[in-house]
This record gives structure tokens, C-alpha cells and sequence, in this order.
């Protein structure tokens, strides 16, 4: 399996080349075109159970999509459904990553998607919910943001602030807290911040630079009331 | 070589750290990395160097640190067999903190659950305890509505119907219903309300009570009853309606908790408003099983009190279901099913015996009256 991003920026599309037999794990409703060759199955992730959790708990899609080169090797290209940019990177098999919902596009068939509990105060004030994606495996992942995305490399015990709701995924190996963006709470909120959440190394984090639900907010004031 | 099962962190590593294979001795750990392109090669680590502590996402993974402060080097072990291996190998002065650093991460997980539970619990009883307490709350809700408000709500729609219709204002079919209604009002203990009833031209076999103790009987009505006791049943469950507030508890039930709240905390008037939002229509309310079933029964009470044999009741509604079920349209809204007409004979059989009083009309005076009302 062979990726590359085509069209870095706001309007980005991943290309994955697929050997015959291959497949891929896509989020359903991600593939824009493929090959001849290239056969898509839907696919309960995880089992009846495990695809509905994720579709109610995480907000994920029900059903996956697996695009397998089932008839010879061919190219699939896939877009997310928001505009942002495309990031792709290569599980080793130790490192874990915890990915916000929305954010998975597709990853190699070996990759393992489970959904996972937040504890309450992350759930309530983290802004990703309750429940999110555990990706874990050996093999490519492609994640998509809403905006730019931007890495951040945390060394052991290096402590980084990030405001909720720009996360898009971050390493199992680091921790977080959720504190209020002040000190006080009326500033906090004044601020425009509310709450931050409060990143321990080692890992990486990566975050988007645009903020979905900021952003429906703001289009919110365009769309006429009707009576 | 053997698959990484750690990750290794440092200065000069990656952020996201260096795969490595760990394996634990009785004497310590040995370190492989697999990337041998940094020249890393293999470690060798004594028990006495390391420092224990959880650290991860959920504090679940066991974090060995050692090293100078300038130098210090992480290990990020997340596999249950390595940490089962160095537990029971390590010396008990580090397995202390460690026992210690996992009971934190149990209390932590058992503290996460509890809450979870908690709030289950707490957002369940909620749901639960609003289900249940509907009909307590709408009950509270309509005990708080003033009669005169409840009469000027069913006197509007009374009157808007009216309008539309031609109203018999004499006749005998007129001064039966009258005589009929009066034998009945004069037996409601508490009665608040002013009963007003028309006489409405009309061949639906139909008759409806408003809130507030606005009555309509339809022609149609007179015209298929046998007698003036069938038509005191229709009438006494009706009226029944209105005593037991049915139509309001239908309305408020139909506006939902946020009208109830409203009405609770003194905002009356403004349910009115509410009505009209929501499009509520006194006119086409329908009332629950439960409040046929209290009407039917308290009717049948009435009817015993005022002394007119309820039989009529029972044989008007089990005759009229029988025959000509599309066109009567009090049935529509009214089922007559052997289960009712049963629970009915069953009340009857708790009512003490009288000796009914007849009515003073005669019903085939009546009915040509109504009859001829059509002709």
C-alpha cells in the first residue's frame, strides 16, 4: 500500500495505491473515485454491537468502508467530507493514538479501531465527547481536520495548552487535563476560552487550526430564521 | 529479534519515541532497539536505577525513568505481560511504589465508574420518574386552572361552532333534551359549573362536551336513540367529561411538560397563547382510555343518583356499535368494546336497586320532532 496526499491545503485528496488483494479501512462515504479493479465492501467494524456504539458514542459512522483490490491492483482516491487538510502517518504497532470523531479518513486494513469511554469531566468539558476513536496497529493512517493541521512533539514531562475542540488526535502515551483557560471563571469565559485542556509528554498532539463548532456558530447567524 | 512491546523516550529521541523490546531478568531489564540506525543497540538497566510511576492516557502503562536529570530516559510499557514479569521481579523497595502507583490507578478507574454509574443512575431515575409522574403533574397542573378561565377557553369554541351551525331553539326534541339535562344537573354534587346545552341540526350520530360545561347533541343523535334513557347515557358520560376536567387534562398533556411548568408557577393566561401555537383544537380532542373508562363509570353513577334506568347506557352504545359504524361518528372517538360494555354491567351490579322515574315526554314525539327537523 502506497499513499500520497494530493493537494496539500484546504482541498486536499489521499491516493492510495493498492496491490492486488490489499485493502483499505475508509470512513464511510470518504472514496471520490477508484480503479476498475477495486471492489467496496461496508463493514460493521468491531461487530453489530461495536458499529453501533461507535455510530452513537462516538458519532462515527456506522458502517466502514473496506476498498480491497480484490480483482488486481488499482488506486483509490479518497476526501473527507470538511475541508481541511489530510495528514498521513505510520503506526509502528506500540504507539497508540486517540482520535476525536470525525477525524479518522482511512487507515490499512491491519489497523484497529475501537471506541473508548472518556472519564466524565474529559467527556463533559474536553469537547471531543464522551466516547472516542483508539487506533491502534502497525500500518498508514490518514487523518483529516477542519483547517490546517499542526503537530506538536511533546518531550517527557514538556506540558503544552490546547483550547478543546481543536484536538484531532494524540499519542496514548500522553495525559491531559482539562483546566479552566484563566484563573478565574468569569475570565475564562470572557476570554472566549472557557476550558483548555493541559497536555503531559511524552507524544505528539495533533490539533486543527479551525474550530468546527465555532464555526457553525458563526455560519448560524447568517441563515434566516423562518417564522 | 523480537517485536517492540515499549517505547523508549529521551532528549535526542522522537516525540513519539523509539520502539524497543523489553524483557525483564531476576538482575534487571534489557532494552533492544530496533532501530539500529541511531546505534542504540541494546541496554542493560539494574533494578536500583529506575524509578517507577503510571502514566498514559488512562494511567495505565508503567513508566521507568532513569538517567542523570540533563539525561533522563523514559520507558513506556503497556503490555500486561512485561508488567506482570517486572512486578515479580523487581525488589519490594520499588513493588512498594508500585503497588502504591497501581492501587492509585485502580481508585482512579473505580472513582471513574462510580461516577459513570452515578450519573446513569441519576439521568435514568429522572426519565424515569417524569414518565411516571405525568400524569400527577398534569393532574396538579389542571387543579390550578380556574373554572372561569376553563369556561371562557370552551366558551370560544363553543361559540365559533355554533356560528356554523343551525341550532334548534324549540320543538320537543328540545324540551326533551332539556328535561333530560336537567334531571341529570340537578343530581351533581359540587356542580361549579353552568351547564349550556344546544340542540343542534345535524343527521351525525354525535354529541360532545367542552370544557367549562358547553354541550352539543346532534339530531342525528335523538333520531337513532330508542328512548330518553339512551340518551341521558350519552349525555351523563358527557357531562362527566366536563366535571372530571378531561379536556384539560387532554390540553395540557398535549402542550407538554414546559405548559405544565408554565401553569405550575402561576401562568395561566398564557396557556391560552400556547394552545394556539401549537394548534391545539378543543373541538378535535380525543380523550384517553382511562378518561372514558372514569366518565362511563361516573356517568353511570349520575344516572343511578337521578333515578333513569342506565340500561339505556349500555344498550345505546352496544347498538350503535353494532350498526352503522362509519356513520356514528361518537363512536369514532367513544369504541364500544365488549370490555366496556362488561366493566359497565359490572358497576351496575355494585349500584344499589331503584326504581327508575320515566321522563314525562314521549320519545316518538320526539324523534318526529327531530326527524322532521331533516324533511
Amino acid at each position: 500500500m502506497k499513499s500520497e496526499i494530493l493537494y496539500p491545503g484546504a482541498f486536499p485528496m489521499a491516493r492510495v495505491e493498492l496491490t492486488a488483494g490489499e485493502a483499505i479501512k475508509a470512513e464511510s462515504g470518504a472514496m471520490v473515485a477508484s480503479s476498475p479493479t477495486i471492489d467496496v465492501e461496508s463493514k460493521m467494524e468491531g461487530g453489530f454491537l461495536g458499529a453501533l456504539s461507535r455510530k452513537f458514542l462516538t458519532g462515527e459512522k456506522f458502517f466502514f468502508q473496506t476498498l480491497r483490490a480484490s480483482r488486481g491492483p488499482g488506486e483509490v482516491l479518497l476526501a473527507p467530507t470538511v475541508p481541511g487538510e489530510i495528514v498521513m502517518m505510520e503506526l509502528d504497532g506500540v504507539n497508540e493514538y486517540m482520535v476525536q470523531k470525525d477525524g479518522f479518513l482511512a487507515g490499512d486494513e491491519m489497523i484497529k479501531l475501537d471506541s473508548q469511554m472518556q472519564s466524565l469531566s474529559r467527556g463533559l468539558l474536553g469537547g471531543e465527547g464522551f466516547f472516542i476513536l483508539k487506533v491502534s496497529g502497525k500500518g498508514t493512517l490518514l487523518l483529516n481536520s477542519f483547517g490546517a493541521i499542526h503537530k506538536i512533539e511533546l518531550k517527557p514531562d514538556q506540558e503544552y495548552i490546547v483550547d478543546n475542540s481543536h484536538l484531532v488526535a494524540w499519542s496514548g502515551t500522553t495525559s491531559y487535563n482539562i483546566e479552566r483557560a484563566a484563573s478565574g471563571w468569569v475570565a475564562s469565559f470572557t476570554s472566549g476560552e472557557g476550558f483548555v485542556c493541559r497536555f503531559r509528554g511524552p507524544g505528539v498532539v495533533y490539533i486543527q487550526s479551525r474550530n468546527p463548532g465555532g464555526f457553525g456558530a458563526w455560519v448560524r447567524q447568517f441563515i434566516p430564521v423562518s417564522e | 529479534m523480537n517485536s517492540p512491546n515499549a517505547l523508549c523516550f529521551g532528549e535526542e529521541f522522537p516525540a513519539t519515541g523509539v520502539p524497543c523490546h523489553v524483557e525483564v531478568s531476576p538482575s534487571g531489564l534489557t532494552v533492544r532497539f530496533q532501530d539500529d540506525a541511531r546505534g542504540l543497540g541494546e541496554l542493560s538497566l539494574s533494578f536500583s536505577t529506575v524509578s517507577v510511576s503510571a502514566g498514559g492516557l488512562d494511567h495505565d502503562q508503567l513508566v521507568l525513568r532513569w538517567g542523570l536529570t540533563s539525561q533522563v530516559q523514559t520507558l513506556y510499557l503497556k503490555d500486561p505481560a512485561v508488567i506482570r514479569a517486572f512486578r515479580s521481579a523487581a525488589p519490594p523497595v520499588l513493588t512498594k511504589h508500585l503497588d502504591e502507583t497501581a492501587a492509585t490507578v485502580r481508585r482512579v478507574r473505580s472513582r471513574n465508574r462510580t461516577v459513570w454509574a452515578f450519573m446513569v443512575a441519576v439521568i435514568g431515575g429522572l426519565v424515569l420518574a417524569v414518565w411516571f409522574s405525568t400524569d400527577v403533574l398534569v393532574g396538579w397542573a389542571v387543579d390550578r386552572i380556574p373554572v372561569e378561565w376553563e369556561k371562557r377557553l370552551g366558551q370560544s369554541a363553543y361559540q365559533d361552532f355554533l356560528v356554523q351551525q343551525t341550532v334548534m331553539k324549540e320543538g320537543a326534541s328540545v324540551a326533551a333534551v332539556h328535561e333530560i339535562s336537567q334531571r341529570l344537573l340537578e343530581h351533581i354534587l359540587d356542580n361549579p359549573y353552568t351547564f349550556e346545552i344546544s340542540v343542534v341540526k345535524n343527521d351525525v350520530v354525535n354529541a360532545f362536551a367542552l370544557p367549562g360545561g358547553y354541550v352539543v347533541v346532534f339530531t342525528g343523535l335523538l333520531e337513532q336513540a330508542k328512548s330518553g334513557e339512551e340518551v341521558a347515557g350519552v349525555l351523563s358520560h358527557e357531562f362527566n367529561h366536563v366535571l372530571e376536567r378531561h379536556g384539560l387534562e387532554r390540553i395540557v398533556k398535549q402542550l407538554g411538560v414546559v405548559a405544565v411548568i408554565g401553569i405550575i408557577l402561576g401562568d395561566q393566561q398564557g396557556l391560552a397563547g400556547v394552545m394556539k401555537q401549537v394548534g391545539v383544537e378543543l373541538l378535535s380532542l380525543k380523550f384517553g382510555r382511562a378518561q372514558e373508562t372514569e366518565a362511563d363509570v361516573t356517568g353511570l353513577q349520575l344516572l343511578h343518583r337521578a333515578r333513569i334506568d342506565p340500561d339505556g347506557m349500555i344498550t345505546f352504545f352496544q347498538r350503535m356499535s353494532e350498526q352503522e359504524q362509519g356513520r356514528v361518528e361518537w363512536l369514532s372517538t367513544h369504541p364500544m368494546s365488549t370490555a366496556r360494555a362488561e366493566r359497565l354491567k359490572k358497576e351496575m351490579a355494585l349500584l344499589s336497586k331503584t326504581v327508575p322515574e320515566p321522563f314525562t315526554f314521549q320519545w316518538e314525539t320526539v324523534q318526529a320532532s327531530a326527524g322532521a327537523v331533516r324533511r
